[in-house]
């Protein structure tokens, strides 16, 4: 099962890693993990993305949630929630297939030097998946690099 | 002030009255400043307020302030320097984890500057003792260094207590700082949830539907843990037990939370348990987990644990406990005291009753049938016979310290133990090594108690250097050392599991003189003990001897300790040995290990 793992973590030395480590421990392997900076200057997000097995992954949540330096944590999995993954790449091939392909999924041109283009999309982990082998057909793909998964809880809609 | 006068004034202000530790470079300005502290603060006595005590080595400095915390209940503390200093203090670090010791150590660290180049005696502290200890902090900000101190004594002993490791960097124990005398990190999280599980309360329909499954049993039974010490519950718990007539059964951690010499006392269980508690635990329809955490060593195989159980029911301070092995039907996070106490009120208030004198019967003829014993009459000294006559002498009221093995079982097994914090043992970590260093913390937090470690002569080998640390600070400490010649727990395994090839457990033809090592440091009293008839004279006058007393006890190297459920085996496989009545049939020791190691 694909669990994705929201975590407000204070900005300490070792917290990551701390986190990071408690998943390592139980030999999961992390399959994506993002973390940037919150509103609030002292506190990250961390998007985490594992698969494994319901009552072990519960039981890393709530081991991770007695960490001295987690504010909150919690699944996204079962909630409702918007999930994003940023990718770059650099590809090589003929301009209007490549043009074709960016116009077909919204993605964005960032640089272009002679047959070399440097371009950005972001989606879902599967649209992310999806552009690549679209961008693969259109040109040769030399390089890329994909963020992981951002993710955050839909607005909240009161009736 | 200094970053290291600073920390000084902050052990001074949380009351410490002793401190554990090594010198060495990375350490020396915090060093500096207890022997200026000191000096500028005589007790009236003219004794030193903040005695350093130093140890052979850092590990034993850690166990000796574990010992402290676990025989006073109060936060131990050691110095450590950097790099190979901190990197020795990580057993005792992880062994305080797992058994919810509060410990505070601070390690010198390299310069802010020079850390991460490999520079002398560096080591990433952080990064190691993160995954071993409660939290790590790495001071980087000078300014923030009074908050951390403070914050780590909070971590280390509120919720469920654990060990905290404060790296400090030298040039900021040398940074010219202001102490502003209160100032905390937020750690807002921990706050938050410690604040909700602390001032968590049962409510009355919580209590309603405890009372209702209590209610609906026949024979019900208190499963108690370390918790119950921690949390400082032993009363809670009698009052509990004795109100409802509840029996109870101890984990290993557990032992002293609930005197042993009570009726409803029926001791230890699980893998070297008493018979009688784990066949009440086999046969009750009701568990009631109280600060333990259904552990492999007590659990066995989780599907057969408790087979009769309709109900469990558990209380912990941790929320990742609740569930963990056992699925259970009723649960509150909180102090257990507290809990206890909102139970035993609410039964009273509505005049909860239940006839449980079936139940009593038969926990009394559990106990009758499948008492404790070992061969009486043997030519060589049987261990029990030794735990036994030290709990004679004593009438049960010594802090008893351990190694790890046979003789911690033996200990565990055959000593009383009325009240908690006098039974002070590597639980979880297992760690060999411990009962010395432990007991000489434990006396220097307990002056008014006898102190005796029980040790094996593999353990004592571990940290046999801290014997000098005994004369040295001529501490009373009494040592007991039960020599069978090997690694005794180590070849029961191989006799049950390996078909007796003693791989590397047999020390017989190890040439140390356990009686000349202890003279030549220091011991006026140290003698060996090898005729049984002369146990009762030779440990009176031991035990009596005013100081440091080292007794060496050569026993059947062949005794083994029973019970013994084997791993991955259920409580009624148990094999009880040849003195101890079994009621099923036990099982076949195989010739290959589990899985359960």
């Amino acid at each position: 099962m694909r669990h994705t793992i929201s975590i407000l973590l204070q900005n300490e030395a070792g917290a990551l890693a701390r986190v990071a480590g408690l998943f390592a421990s139980r030999g999961y392997n992390i399959e994506s993990l993002t973390v940037a900076a919150t509103p609030d200057d002292d506190v990250s997000r961390l998007t985490l993305v594992v698969f494994g097995d319901d009552a072990t992954v519960e039981q890393i949540i709530k081991q991770s949630a007695k960490l001295v330096d987690v504010i909150e944590i919690g699944e996204l999995t079962r909630k409702e929630h918007v999930e994003r993954e940023l990718l770059v790449a650099r590809v090589e091939g003929d301009e209007a297939a490549i043009d074709a392909c960016l116009d077909r999924f919204s993605a964005r041109l960032l640089q272009r030097e002679g047959p070399q283009s440097v371009v950005e999309y972001t989606g879902s982990a599967d649209a992310v998946d999806r552009f690549l082998d679209a961008l693969r057909a259109a040109g040769d793909v030399a390089d890329h690099a994909r963020s992981g998964i951002a993710a955050i809880e839909r607005p909240l809609v009161t009736a | 002030m200094t970053g290291a006068d600073i920390v000084v004034q902050i052990l001074a202000d949380e009351g410490l009255d002793v401190l554990f530790g090594y010198s060495g470079g990375a350490i020396l300005p915090v060093y500096d400043a207890v022997f200026r502290f000191n000096a500028e603060h005589p007790r009236d006595d003219g004794n030193e307020p903040l005695p350093l005590i130093v140890p052979a080595n850092e590990q034993g400095a850690c166990f000796m302030a574990a010992g402290y915390a676990r025989a006073s209940g109060r936060v131990g503390v050691a110095l450590v320097t950097s790099g190979p200093g901190a990197t020795n203090a990580v057993t005792p670090v992880r062994d305080s984890m797992a058994d919810s010791i509060p410990l505070v150590v601070v390690c010198g660290q390299v310069p802010t500057g020079a850390i991460g180049t490999d520079a002398f005696q560096e080591a990433p502290v952080s990064q190691i003792m993160g995954a071993c200890a409660k939290h790590v902090f790495l001071v980087t900000d000078a300014s923030t260094l009074e908050a951390t101190l403070r914050t780590a004594f909070h971590i280390a002993r509120s919720g469920r207590p654990g060990p905290v490791v404060i790296d400090i960097p030298k040039d900021v124990q040398n940074a010219p700082l202001i102490f502003e005398g209160s100032r905390e990190l937020p750690v807002r999280g921990y706050r938050s949830r410690l604040h909700a599980v602390e001032s968590a309360t049962l409510t009355d329909a919580a209590c309603a539907a405890f009372f209702a499954t209590l209610g609906a049993s026949e024979r019900p039974l208190i499963y108690a843990g370390g918790g119950i010490v921690s949390a400082g519950a032993s009363g809670p718990l009698r009052d509990f037990a004795h109100a409802f007539g509840i029996p109870v059964v101890t984990t290993l951690m557990g032992i002293g939370g609930f005197d042993t010499t009570d009726p409803l006392a029926l001791h230890m269980l699980g893998m070297h348990g008493a018979a009688y508690a784990n066949y009440a635990m086999d046969d009750c329809d009701f568990v009631f987990a109280l600060g333990a955490r259904f552990d492999d060593r007590v659990v066995g195989v989780p599907d057969q644990f408790a087979p009769r159980a309709r109900a469990i029911a558990q209380v912990d301070i941790d929320p990742a406990e609740i569930g963990k092995v056992k699925a259970v039907d009723w649960h509150h996070v909180g102090s257990l005291d507290q809990a206890l106490d909102r139970l035993l009120a609410y039964g009273a208030r509505i005049g909860f009753r239940r006839d449980l004198s079936a139940w009593h019967a038969h926990v009394a003829g559990l106990k009758r049938h499948h008492a404790m014993n070992f061969s009486r009459d043997s030519d060589s000294i049987q261990p029990c016979a030794v735990i036994e006559a030290i709990n004679r002498i004593t009438n049960g009221r010594a802090i008893i310290s351990t190694g790890v093995g046979q003789h911690q079982m033996w200990a565990a097994q055959y000593f009383d133990f009325r009240e908690p914090r006098h039974w002070l043992t590597s639980g979880s970590m297992g760690t060999m090594g411990f009962g010395l260093p432990a007991a000489i913390g434990a006396q220097f937090a307990r002056p008014d108690l006898t102190v005796i470690d029980i040790d094996g002569d593999a353990s004592i080998r571990m940290n046999i250097g801290e014997l000098e640390t005994v004369t040295t600070y001529g501490l009373p400490v009494k040592v007991v050392v039960l020599n069978n010649s090997g690694d005794g727990m180590v070849r029961q395994w191989q006799k049950l599991f390996f078909k007796g090839r003693f791989s590397a457990s047999d020390k017989s033809l190890h040439k140390k003189d356990f009686i000349k090592a202890a003279q030549a440091d220091g011991f006026e009293w140290a003698q060996r003990l090898d005729d049984p008839r002369a146990i009762d004279a030779t440990i009176a006058d031991f035990l009596a001897f005013d100081g440091p007393a080292f007794l060496e006890v050569v026993i059947d190297p062949d005794a083994g300790v029973y019970p013994m459920v084997g791993p991955g085996a259920t409580y009624a496989q148990m094999i009880t040995g040849d003195w101890i009545p079994s009621r099923d049939t036990p099982v076949e020791a195989t010739g290959q290990p589990t899985g359960m190691f």
